[in-house]
């Protein structure tokens, strides 16, 4: 039983549609820069990479109220182009589930009530707080794309959209649902830059993963999600499908609450499950979308597993994280829709600002957005806190 | 028809006594809670590093644990998924989290930072374990006991889990209080049912429980 990709949409740093984030590729943008909307002590001193519209932007182009959080208002926005785009007739005549998510929720607002609450206990609006749960932002998306027979909310760090992907093609595959909506979406927050910054992670320049100068991430925001279709749906569709999932895996380190093991233990098991999955051999694999966040630990323990795995011939590899930051639970789903478009028009994008390669490494990323490849099968990586590692497998059909 | 449960082994650790299937093991009084909880690891040589990094509820969680399964082979008789954790706490990580909010002022310490939350004290103990089982801690003012064993005995009664550590982790400044049962399908060699009763005396009256040393 297969499950393939029938729709994309993508809204981050580098783009408000998919079309936007290719062209800034292509045009080797990144996405980073002063951050200007979210409310911090931090601005002019830490580089984010914001989405370029206002929550009333949003707002006005999603028909959400502008008080409604960031994180539910991006994620409409794309969820809504991946629907369009696999444009499925009628989507109410089948089992159509939702599978969002996000790691921060409506905090931005609560962290807005929070502001006035603190002065004086009788003060701050209540309506900031009643969407402060992750699973808010799933309930009120999907009730805007009308979809009411299956929802779900992942959590799991920065590994949660990828997982919201597999766990989606797997509701399929046991016949649960025909159609699913799956990714995920998580906007700039004080709560997130902060804890980030505690962590001593933040690169106060531009990130540069896998670089051995590399020294740390930059914070990112965005939503990302798949149109995924049974192999039913996908024989009544009357557009060309992108490509299928064919390989994942989830696995965990199990060593510290928010750094890999130095020897990669998690994303290796990750990687050689989603191969062992699909079927493939490390040589099939055209391009690994890495996880690549920048901060030291990531890189060196990814890359080590990425040898243990693919020794001793690499694929082209790059993180995308150079243009859109790190959005966290976001991230895999907006690297899912990279990785599929690099199926579909022969991509390998650039890893910006990639100067030295890594001493305990033999491989670097790609340098150059290179098209006209023939890419069959691409490899996407996203580790997480608490050890959740996730790869995924896209074919070509 | 439920099943019965047992409780196998119980840990009790409080004002500077440590108690194990009703017998006291440890006394060291009068000493601040890192001293005491310091003392517990070096009476009983454990060996295991990452101990000094825990903040005090890990600590706390992680050698209750260690004394609990002392003399029990949980992980030759058990899968890692059939093994879970289900435990409660009144202050969830606050002792933790009020030492990092005092580091803000200069410089947040990331050590504390990755300590601000209260289930990490599971995280370290499945870590040590490897147990891999379904697990939860609830916050709640009082120990609940009615509520944990109606939580445990779902997990095993539908098979999630064949053995289950559950029970009470609290820390907040100087006050301690852990309480830990290791419930499982089989009798143990004192088999005790796992009720809401037993689990209740074990908590609260170890007076009247035989305290040698």
């Amino acid at each position: 039983m297969k499950v393939y990709v029938a729709g994309l949409g993508v809204i981050s740093a580098i783009g408000n549609n998919v079309s936007e984030n290719l062209l800034s590729f292509d045009r080797q943008e990144a996405g980073m820069g002063n951050i200007t909307m979210l409310d911090t002590i931090h601005r002019e001193k830490l580089p984010a990479a914001e989405v370029k519209l206002t929550n009333n932007e949003l707002a006005a182009l999603t028909g959400l109220s502008p008080d409604i959080s960031r994180t539910c208002l991006l994620s409409l926005m794309a969820a809504k182009e991946a629907l369009t785009d696999a444009s499925i007739p009628d989507v109410n005549l089948l089992r159509t589930g939702f599978v969002s998510a996000n790691t921060v929720g409506g905090m931005d607002k609560s962290e807005a009530f929070f502001v006035d609450f603190l002065k004086d206990n009788d003060k701050g609006r209540l309506r900031y707080v009643f969407d402060h749960e992750c699973g808010s932002m799933t309930e009120i998306v999907a009730d805007k794309l009308g979809i009411g027979n299956f929802m779900t909310t992942i959590s799991t760090a920065c590994s949660s959209s990828a997982n919201a992907i597999f766990y989606a093609a797997r509701l399929i595959k046991n016949n649960i649902i025909d159609v699913a909506v799956a990714g995920g979406a998580d906007a700039l927050t004080k709560f997130t830059l902060n804890g980030f910054n505690t962590l001593m992670i933040i690169d106060k320049e531009y990130c540069k993963p896998f670089d051995e100068n590399r020294e740390g991430l930059n914070l990112g925001e965005g939503a990302g999600y798949l149109v995924l279709v049974s192999e039913a749906v996908a024989e009544t569709l009357n557009k060309e499908l992108y490509c299928e999932l064919s390989g994942y895996k989830n696995s965990n380190d199990a060593y510290h609450q928010t750094a890999s093991s130095p020897e990669g233990t998690g994303s290796f098991l990750a990687m050689q499950g989603a191969l062992k999955k699909s079927g493939l051999k490390p040589s099939d694999i055209d391009y690994i979308n890495l996880h690549g966040t920048g901060t030291p630990n990531n890189d060196s323990a990814e890359g080590t597993a990425i040898k243990r795995v693919f020794n001793p011939s690499y694929p082209p590899m790059s993180s995308t994280k150079s243009f859109t930051g790190h959005t966290l639970g976001a991230s895999g789903a907006i690297e899912a829709v990279y990785s599929v478009l690099a199926i579909k028009h022969g991509l390998i994008y650039p890893n910006l600002r990639f100067k030295t390669r890594m001493n305990e490494l033999p491989f670097e990323p790609e340098t150059k957005f290179v098209k006209g490849q023939n890419i069959k099968h691409v490899m996407s990586n996203s580790f997480g806190f608490g050890g959740n590692c996730t790869s995924l497998i896209f074919s070509g059909i | 028809m439920p099943l019965k449960k047992y409780i196998t082994s119980s840990c009790f650790i409080h004002n500077g006594i440590v108690i194990k299937d009703g017998i006291k093991i440890f006394e060291n009084p009068d000493v601040d809670i890192s001293a005491f909880l310091l003392s517990i690891y070096q009476y009983f040589k454990f060996n295991y590093p990452k101990f000094y990094k825990m903040d005090n509820l890990s600590k706390l969680g992680w050698l209750t644990t260690e004394t609990l399964l002392t003399n029990t082979n949980l992980t030759g008789n058990y899968q890692p998924e059939d093994t879970g954790i289900i435990l409660a706490n009144a202050s969830s990580s606050l002792d933790n989290d009020i030492k990092y909010f005092n580091t803000i002022k200069d410089v947040p310490s990331p050590s504390l930072f990755v300590y601000t939350l209260p289930n990490i004290v599971i995280g370290e103990i499945c870590i040590r374990n490897n147990f891999k089982g379904e697990h939860a801690l609830f916050i709640q003012d009082f120990f609940d006991v009615g509520f944990i064993v109606k939580q445990v005995s779902y997990l095993l009664n539908k098979n999630i889990l064949q053995a289950c550590i559950c029970g009470w982790v609290e820390v907040l400044g100087q006050d301690y209080k852990a309480v830990l049962y290791l419930v499982e399908k089989k009798k143990g060699k004192k088999p005790l049912l796992f009720s809401k009763k037993n689990a209740e005396r074990i908590f609260n009256d170890f007076d009247s429980v035989r305290l040698l040393i």
